[in-house]
């Protein structure tokens, strides 16, 4: 990643390779349709490679930036979308349709590492996961999901703290998952 | 008391209540501020922001991993090549393909790095036909073959890019599908009725998309498209809107 602010572009395709996977899967998670998850990947990343001097390593790996930044695109995408037409329908299912992959040892291994992340959230208790998720795949602040459920705010902060304890706990030891 | 009790009862206490809605980014932005100010003085807090941070950052995982198309690939390689700093290119083809470019201009940039992608590039303008202002390799027996296909829309313009066995499908200024519809590809076969493929496409704003025509082209005597409901068709509903005949 060093190398990608002074333009390198075999630099950059290399963390493409490395993060395109889970970026665009992100960004299908949270889109639901798959010609919006595309645009929100190559525009992230070419934002990314327009920026690459803005990453700061002491602030995370490269993975957590280039998922924030699709993270964030996504949703925007997805608000403008929904602002724009409604009435659209998702394109549920396309993802089921892509071809498979022959799967590499890093593929074989971010799948891995995906059933594990899945695991734990789904053994959250339902309100937890349910906080978590609406938070983080549909950009949706604490006040916005408190009137969603009519809970009161207090009660949704602390649904995601506590969820999020656990499921580092899970992921620390899947062993001791805690119901 | 296990490191399960000690963590949870972290939970319990009141300081840091806000730090699981902060690292999932779900405070309103008051809070968020008064919060950030919080962890400046605030230890406890910001060795609890950093541990649930650690899971936050792993959560894109739990999505269902997919494969990355390989269009999309080729589309972040194409903007990037064309200096990726003329702002957020479309889905599509994109309208300048890199393989099109002047050598000095983008390609300058990629010398040091890329000098094998540099020389098919200055090789493509010397020998390549021209579509739509690009060089292209018709017949030229090189690396890729390019067929022209046959579109009923009168505004709108298709390729189909044969490489190594595989195909990509570009289409510009080509309108929507109907309401409801995708456009779906097919592989017809001498003698045998079109095949369905898993390739669905819907186009950009200003109607481009580049698709990756799944399964190996070889023997395959046309590619069709054809627009079918959403989910695709196991056979064609309609007459094809996209006819390139590879052989």
């Amino acid at each position: 990643m060093a190398l990608v602010p002074e333009g390198h572009a075999r630099a950059f395709e290399v963390v493409f390779d490395r993060h395109a996977g889970p970026a665009f899967s992100l960004a299908y998670r949270v889109c639901g349709r798959r010609t919006m998850a595309e645009e929100v990947v190559q525009e992230a990343f070419l934002s990314l490679w327009r920026s690459g001097a803005r990453y700061d390593p002491a602030r995370g790996s490269v993975r957590a930036w280039v998922l924030g930044v699709v993270r964030n695109r996504a949703i925007d995408a997805l608000r403008r979308h929904v602002a724009r037409d409604a009435q659209d329908v998702a394109d549920e299912g396309f993802a089921d349709r892509l071809p498979s992959p022959e799967l590499t040892e890093v593929q074989a291994a971010r799948r891995e590492e995906s059933r594990v992340v899945r695991a734990a959230l789904d053994g959250l208790p339902p309100e937890q996961r349910q906080v978590i998720e609406l938070a983080y795949f549909g950009g949706f602040t604490h006040t916005e999901i408190a009137d969603m459920l009519d809970v009161p705010v207090g009660t949704i902060k602390g649904r995601m703290r506590l969820g999020l304890t656990k499921m580092r706990l899970a992921l620390k030891d899947p062993a001791e998952m805690i119901a | 008391m296990s490191a399960h009790e000690r963590d949870l009862g972290r939970v319990q206490s009141d300081c840091g209540r806000d730090a699981g809605a902060y690292v999932l980014d779900a405070l309103e932005p008051e809070e968020a501020a008064s919060f950030h100010r919080h962890l400046d003085a605030c230890a406890i807090c910001r060795d609890e922001v950093q541990r649930l941070r650690e899971v936050v950052e792993r959560l894109p995982l739990a999505a269902p991993q997919l494969a990355v198309p390989r269009s999309l690939r080729r589309r972040v390689m194409r903007g990037l090549r064309d200096g990726g700093a003329q702002g957020a290119v479309g889905h599509g083809a994109g309208r300048r393909p890199w393989r099109g470019a002047v050598p000095g201009g983008p390609f300058a940039r990629l010398a040091g790095a890329t000098p094998a992608v540099a020389l098919l590039g200055v090789a493509l303008l010397a020998a390549g036909a021209t579509y739509a202002g690009v060089k292209l390799t018709e017949g030229s027996g090189s690396h890729e073959r390019v067929v022209r296909a046959r579109v009923t829309s009168p505004a709108a313009s298709a390729v189909v890019r044969v490489h190594a066995g595989r195909a990509e499908l570009v289409v510009r200024d080509m309108p929507a599908p109907p309401v409801g519809k995708v456009y779906e590809v097919w592989l017809a076969r001498a003698g045998r009725a079109p095949a369905a493929t898993s390739a669905l496409f819907d186009v950009a704003a200003d109607g481009s998309a580049a698709v990756d025509v799944p399964g190996d082209i070889r023997g395959v005597s046309e590619v069709l498209v054809t627009p079918e409901r959403r989910g695709g068709s196991a056979r064609p509903t309609h007459a094809p809107v996209i006819t390139a005949r590879l052989a």
